[in-house]
């Protein structure tokens, strides 16, 4: 994993006249309207709003997991707007890591296993695959439990493991849709902690979607986005 | 770790109804094994068939009965070497009536002549000629009724009403498994002196050993030639044939069995498909994460094509290892001892336990293709939406 080294902080997402809209039968929803924001590499940003405002919306585009209707869409280098279902399942590989409010570990396997998972898309060889998912547990402090199964871990213990997985390829950006929704206060302080560091100490760029102030707290920049638009 | 392995793992998170979905396979390719077994078991009759041996019968139908002086006319044509005659008396044990096995009516010495493969030790079957009540026994129709030699037996007679008595003057075992070992052969002169004279002298059909086994075709059509200007005309055909024309209802009755194979498969790929596609309904939020951190659909489908293949193998496979012994030291032995004539061999064929084992995995991956399309074609979005 890179370290901060305190460098310059360069546009690592940025999106111009991005708009997205869905439809429901014949009617045409605009969930986001010709948006213009910039996040810089190694920030730590909150997204905020009431439900619908389009906030999952854009988590989900920066994250290249949808494509906009119109506008221009830049994360991590690659112009996202017109790439493939393909092309961006290999961006996200390569780039993004994702933490759930609900974990989605996989039963069946183990901590370490769950880490290792997105390990299997590269050509590492098993022994290297196994270390860097200790690895990613020792940052989140789970060493202790790599052959727990999710049942056998609490919530905030599988949401440590849901990070370690969303770090373990080593990504520039983590997106992470309400990670402490599901948690008690003192489990979610742990993970916002945890978020804090990663940020901090191996300069993550980190987009959250979250309801919580206190979490909207810890990031440095927060947009707050009401009806499609980023309100002031 | 691999893909394989999780789909491996995947297939324990349920594990009543994976259990009782490979419970569904393995009994399929059991039964599977088995119906294809009685099916190729009375197809190969004919290889297993004496080819120096004819058979003979009224041409119109195996219950019509030819004079028994046709026997002697054949014996006489140039190419042959015995003759017997026999005719089908339809007799049980009056203790026990539903137990079936044949009871035959011959003539003795040009029996053991024309099936060779009968054997019996040299004093019984002297014995055998000397007693018009005797009767020569099967040794697993013996071993099935307690029966020993010495023993006087009665039979009820179905055909030929009354009670018959005979007295058990030997056991015989075969050296081939074409010729049952469940029949009570006896005298045909037994039975014919107590006809009434309008059913005297008839025999069912008759049996004919030739010199020269490529020669079977023109004799038998020499045979036929010989009685067509009779009353009663005769058709003769291989001894398989004649297996096949007297269970003629049989050979319906075996296509419908396959036919019954075939669509019991085709249930059992509805099932797995249907466990396979409940799976991926409950993981869809899974795939949906899978999908996030990178993977491709084609991987969500490896997921659910590997899940399938599984059960597929581990279905097929306990169906293999219960179908073999079960068919092999079980009912196939019971068929050949009892229908030997029908059902020489009743074993798994190793091309059949291949072909079955190969078809539960093929059928449960192709059961599988719709979910793992289904599966592999999820939106992420729409995946994650339904997450919580």
């Amino acid at each position: 994993m890179s370290e901060n080294n305190g460098g310059g902080k360069s546009d690592i997402i940025v999106l111009s006249k991005v708009g997205k809209s869905f439809w429901r039968g014949k009617e045409r929803l605009d969930v986001l309207k010709e948006l213009d924001l910039t996040m810089k590499e190694g920030s730590f940003e909150a997204l905020m709003g009431p439900s619908g405002s389009g906030k999952s919306t854009l988590l989900n585009l920066i994250a290249g997991l949808d494509v906009p209707t119109s506008g221009s869409l830049k994360v991590a280098g690659s112009e996202l707007s017109h790439m493939t279902e393909g092309d961006r399942a290999g961006f996200r590989a390569a780039n993004i890591g994702f933490v759930f409010q609900t974990y989605n570990l996989m039963p069946v396997l183990t901590a370490v296993e769950n880490v290792e998972l997105p390990l299997l898309l590269t050509k590492l060889p098993a022994a290297e695959r196994r270390k860097r998912a200790e690895v990613a547990l020792k940052v989140v402090g789970l060493e202790g439990r790599m052959g727990h199964y999710p049942r056998q871990l609490s919530g905030g213990q599988e949401q440590r493991v849901t990070i370690a997985r969303a770090i373990v390829t080593d990504p520039k950006i983590i997106v992470a849709d309400e990670p402490t929704g599901d948690l008690d206060r003192e489990s979610a302080n742990d993970i916002l902690n945890l978020l804090g560091k990663l940020n901090k100490e191996f300069n993550k760029t980190i987009v959250m979607v979250t309801h919580d102030p206190a979490a909207a707290e810890r990031a440095t920049v927060c947009h707050r986005l009401d009806k499609g638009a980023l309100a002031l | 770790m691999t893909l394989t392995s999780i789909a491996a793992r995947n297939i324990g998170r349920n594990k009543l109804r994976t259990g009782l979905t490979v419970a569904v396979v393995a009994i399929a390719t059991l039964f599977f094994i088995m119906l294809r077994t009685v099916v190729w078991s009375w197809s190969s009759a004919e290889e297993f068939a004496k080819k120096d041996r004819i058979a003979t019968r009224h041409k119109i139908s195996f219950v019509m009965q030819l004079p028994k002086r046709y026997a002697e006319e054949i014996a006489q044509m140039p190419g042959v070497s015995a003759v017997s005659y026999n005719t089908w008396f339809g007799g049980k044990d009056p203790k026990d009536e539903k137990d079936f096995f044949a009871t035959i009516a011959t003539d003795p010495p040009g029996l053991l002549k024309v099936y060779s493969e009968i054997k019996a030790p040299e004093d019984q079957k002297q014995a055998w000629l000397a007693d018009r009540r005797g009767a020569l026994i099967g040794d697993a129709l013996a071993k099935r009724k307690h029966w020993k030699v010495g023993d006087k037996i009665t039979l009820a007679g179905s055909i030929y009403p009354g009670n018959w008595d005979f007295n058990v003057s030997g056991i015989y075992t075969t050296t081939t498994t074409n010729v049952d070992r469940s029949t009570v052969w006896f005298h045909w002169d037994y039975m014919n002196e107590s006809l009434p004279e309008r059913r005297k002298d008839m025999v069912g059909w008759i049996v004919t050993n030739i010199n020269d086994a490529s020669a079977s075709g023109s004799i038998s059509k020499a045979v036929d030639a010989k009685f067509d200007d009779r009353d009663l005309q005769t058709v003769t055909m291989s001894e398989a044939a004649l297996s096949h024309s007297f269970l003629g209802m049989f050979a319906t009755i075996l296509k419908a069995i396959n036919v019954v194979s075939i669509v019991m498969i085709a249930i059992m790929g509805l099932i797995v498909g249907n466990t396979i596609a409940m799976g991926v309904r409950e993981r869809t939020n899974e795939y949906g994460v899978l999908r996030a951190i990178g993977f491709l659909p084609k991987h969500i489908a490896q997921f659910v094509l590997g899940e399938a293949v599984v059960i597929g193998v581990v279905g097929g496979g306990v169906g293999l290892v219960l179908g073999y012994p079960f068919v092999n030291y079980g009912v196939g032995r019971f068929i050949e001892e009892n229908m030997g004539q029908y059902f020489p061999q009743f074993r798994v064929q190793p091309e059949l336990a291949a072909f079955a084992f190969g078809l539960a995995v093929l059928l449960a991956l192709v059961a599988a293709i719709l979910p793992a399309r289904q599966a592999a074609n999820l939106q992420v979005v729409d995946s994650l939406r339904r997450v919580g």
